[in-house]
């Protein structure tokens, strides 16, 4: 374990000292802020459109959790798909590059803490970014509180981010084992990229099917499963998704590892 | 300390190394001697367990490389070919890290790396990034991590490869320094390196050991030639003898 900790300091270290988690930050801020403008200037359109109609009845639903602090996480997980490849790409790629495998490999550790190491330092940083997504919803609640009480519900808010927690611990498995393959950091971004992007698209061609297959296209997809979190339903068969690729990923990374001391 | 028994290393149809048996005894500095690509690394990288072997076996210390990797680990300071080096690293943080992950205890952490930096000459450096210092200093920092943590053991694979003269006389008064603190391995192609640092000369060409001797009984077994001359014999003539046909097969 300790051993884990001192790879997962050194990668957390080399994350800040290279822009890496900077530019992870900055993007996830600016893109943030974007999504986060356009849902609440939507939500204060349409409350005026009701406003003037005087539909009371329609007014009485908006609601910012439901309209704002909810298509704002799951629109942010798609941003993961994009700044997860580039935190996981050089995690072991890099070290096959430059040698420093050797360094790893011959000092008294055994694979699974190189592993588990590399993975803690991934969770580090998007538990920041969770916490930069958690911004918003603060801010709403920090202008938009009146008598009535907060204007957002944190339980849906909550169990929201805790669902875009586990798809960014899950991208994060596997862009790391993805990176374990190759010593290019490139190839492993890109390919990384191509896969997230396909477990958030898959669903969409979900419509054109029936039956098992239907099923089959809509639980494959990463979003299906965050969508639910992100209303404020948190139920075991979405967790038991993003933990199988959580332990799935692992443990294939933690075998190609170990692979390479017997080739 | 180290028994090498029948080692074999191939690779698809290349072999590296073929039936390697020596020992090595505790406080021996040994100069590990052969032209380039004649299998050193290989053989070096086996028996820090980076690689396994094709057969044979390797006891460290009495434990088995292939049955107690990590025992043998704790006991063996490596420095390999390419020193392993972060770039984006201080020296300072690289050698925290190699002392954390070596299982160095917490508090001792920065004691042990004032140590090696001081036994290495890197300790007026310490806090620039390596991508900034030398190649002599990245070597001497690639010495001083194999220096964590005392380890009985020091396997130096071409430890003054790509240094200037003076900077090879430096490594090579830093190696004299370990003699009687550590069992040495150290390869090289270059004879004055053995004369210079080692005991006793283990020579291998393509692969197969020529010579395992001191150097002085190595002189008087071809009296009237000089250590280059010797050298120059034992890896040259490797295919001539019909028996080692089979080497290529």
């Amino acid at each position: 374990m300790r051993s884990s900790i001192a790879i997962a300091k050194k990668e957390i270290l080399l994350y800040f000292t290279t822009p890496i988690a900077y530019v992870a930050f900055f993007a996830t801020s600016f893109i943030g802020a974007w999504f986060f403008l356009s849902f609440t200037s939507e939500f204060q359109r349409r409350t005026m459109q009701f406003m003037q109609f005087q539909a009371p009845q329609f007014l009485e639903r908006m609601n910012l959790t439901e309209m704002v602090a909810a298509p704002l996480i799951v629109n942010m997980g798609l941003v993961l798909a994009f700044v997860v490849p580039f935190l996981t790409m050089r995690l072991l790629a890099e070290e096959r590059k430059q040698n420093t495998m050797e360094l790893l490999m011959t000092a008294p550790i055994r694979s699974i803490d190189i592993v588990l190491g590399k993975y803690l330092a991934g969770l580090a940083i998007l538990l920041v970014i969770v916490g930069i997504v958690a911004v918003f919803p603060l801010l709403l609640t920090i202008f938009g509180t009146s008598d009535a009480g907060s204007a957002v519900e944190w339980q849906t808010v909550s169990s929201g981010l805790l669902g875009f927690f586990l798809m960014g611990a899950a991208f994060l498995a596997i862009g790391l084992f993805i990176s374990s393959l190759t010593d290019s950091q490139v190839v492993a971004a890109l390919i990384t990229f191509f896969v997230l992007l396909l477990t958030w698209v898959v669903s969409w061609k979900a419509g054109d099917l029936e039956g098992k297959a239907q099923q089959v296209m809509v639980y494959l997809s990463s979003v299906s499963h965050l969508v639910p979190f992100a209303r404020g339903m948190v139920s075991l068969e979405d967790f038991v998704y993003f933990l199988s690729i959580i332990v799935l990923g692992l443990f294939l990374t933690h075998r190609s590892v170990e692979s390479r001391r017997w080739a | 300390m180290i028994e090498v028994s029948g080692l074999t290393k191939r690779y698809r149809d290349i072999t590296a190394i073929e039936d390697l048996t020596f020992q090595v005894s505790k406080g021996e500095v040994l100069g590990f001697l052969g032209p380039n690509g004649s299998g050193k690394s290989t053989t070096m990288r086996i028996l820090t367990g980076f690689q396994p072997a094709t057969s044979g076996t390797v006891k460290v210390a009495g434990f088995d490389v292939f049955e107690q990797p990590l025992e043998v680990k704790k006991r063996v300071g490596y420095l390999p070919e390419n020193p392993p080096l972060y770039p984006d690293m201080t020296i300072r943080a690289y050698l925290r890290f190699v002392a954390d992950l070596k299982g160095v205890p917490r508090k001792q952490i920065r004691d042990e790396v004032d140590r090696v930096a001081r036994a290495a000459h890197v300790d007026h450096v310490m806090d620039r990034l390596i991508a900034n210092v030398s190649k002599g200093y990245k070597q001497r920092v690639g010495i001083a991590q194999a220096l964590i943590g005392s380890p009985d053991i020091l396997i130096l694979d071409e430890p003054t490869v790509g240094l200037d003269p003076s900077q090879i006389l430096e490594v090579r008064d830093l190696i004299r320094s370990f003699k009687g603190k550590h069992t040495i391995i150290l390869s090289t192609h270059i004879m004055q390196e053995v004369v210079a640092t080692c005991d006793s000369v283990l020579v291998i060409a393509r692969g197969r050991l020529r010579a395992r001797d001191t150097l002085e009984s190595l002189q008087q077994k071809h009296p009237g030639k000089s250590l280059e001359e010797i050298f120059l014999e034992l890896t040259s003539n490797v295919r001539t003898e019909p028996g080692e046909q089979s080497q290529a097969a």
